[in-house]
């Protein structure tokens, strides 16, 4: 048992390591690489307005357009590593991230919001977002839903958050959350965040994901 | 390009292609007049209709890729042996497609779009597949040319 709890608080202390290194990176990027990119870019649209020479302005227009692509994927490679609206709250973070899912894989996310939103502290909000994420992820590779409803329910004592898509679905028995790796590690992460989910399917009706956490008592 | 308006003449092009080659799924793809996004405009051959919602970035995804190249590009057992995760090829899982062979459309000697053909098993394409495709391509972007503004 103590063993357990051991095995608990190191991955949870991994977890939480890479996550920080991961908002690290994004803030590095945004604040630093971007800003420099940034500063290029003004600096080359100052060439340009200084030079007659139409082959030069040229080259350099050219250069301003793969500046202007550098940054824009810079942006995005930010946004993807660590999601700055998870600074609003959780449900403005899978709001945001549901629009870019829907423009990436073409499938539909209908969001419902029950509740008041209570704010949580950043390791269980990463936690949840993530687990979205995967959910979502998973959707798209393996569900071949055109439509997914996620609905968030503020308790007093925890948040609950229902993922349901409208998918091929796949029979629990066959593919129970052990034998599958996405799922298990669904479930696994939950858990190190002191949370808890739950999956059940069934073919030709889709798939739900619940997941939970409570408030902490301090 | 934001809006097809010469659908039926492209219809036309996809349709005898589809009868003469053998392929499930046809798409084409156009960056957009104004940004780098890539849009998947027209498809046959679908099962629904996300790939009207999809847009990928230039230089991602098989569009962008193709787009950013100015090369075809094949693929030919998904998801297995593709560089990067499956998730990056969101129109191969959108439609279930398992082998693909997209072909840029040039327009002012810049690549501005993708014509897709995908089977939804693994299919090796022969020359004369590619030549196909290649050649509907060529008149998609005659029929194209007058809308798309490099």
């Amino acid at each position: 048992m103590e063993l357990l709890k051991e095995d608990q608080h190191i991955s949870s202390y991994i977890i939480r390591s890479q996550e920080e290194e991961i908002k690290r990176i994004a803030l590095e990027l945004h604040e630093g690489v971007g800003q420099n990119l940034y500063s290029l870019y003004t600096g080359l649209q100052f060439i340009e307005t200084g030079t007659d020479n139409p082959q030069m302005k040229s080259y350099i227009q050219e250069m301003e357009r793969l500046m202007e692509r550098t940054l824009q994927e810079i942006r995005f490679l930010t946004v993807e590593l660590h999601p700055p609206a998870l600074s609003l709250g959780l449900f403005p973070a899978v709001k945001s991230y549901a629009k870019l899912y829907t423009s990436t894989f073409g499938v539909i996310v209908e969001l419902e919001n029950n509740g008041v939103e209570k704010l949580l502290p950043e390791q269980g909000s990463i936690a949840m977002f993530r687990v979205c994420q995967e959910v979502l992820v998973n959707t798209a590779k393996h569900a071949e839903a055109t439509k997914v409803k996620i609905s968030f329910f503020w308790g007093e004592a925890a948040i609950t958050i229902k993922i349901r898509d409208f998918g091929k679905g796949f029979n629990c028995t066959d593919t129970c959350p052990g034998n599958a790796s996405g799922l298990a590690a669904i479930i696994e992460r939950m858990y190190q965040a002191g949370g808890k989910c739950t999956i059940s399917s069934k073919i030709g009706e889709g798939t739900i994901v619940d997941i939970s956490l409570p408030f902490s008592k301090d | 390009m934001d809006q097809i308006n010469d659908f039926l003449a492209i219809d036309d092009v996809c349709k005898s292609l589809m009868k003469e080659i053998s392929c499930d799924f046809i798409g084409l793809a156009l960056q957009d007049k104004n940004g780098l996004n890539i849009k998947w405009h027209y498809a046959i051959g679908n099962l629904n209709e996300k790939y009207r919602l999809i847009t990928v970035r230039f230089g991602k995804g098989i569009a962008g890729k193709v787009i950013s190249s100015g090369t075809p590009l094949m693929i030919d057992d998904f998801p297995n042996n593709v560089l990067g995760k499956p998730i990056e090829q969101p129109i191969m899982l959108a439609e279930n497609l398992v082998s693909s062979y997209a072909v840029p459309l040039f327009f002012k000697g810049v690549p501005k779009g993708v014509l897709l053909i995908g089977n939804r098993e693994t299919h090796s394409y022969t020359e004369d597949f590619q030549t196909s495709v290649k050649e509907s391509a060529g008149n998609l972007e005659k029929i194209l040319s007058d809308h798309i503004v490099s």
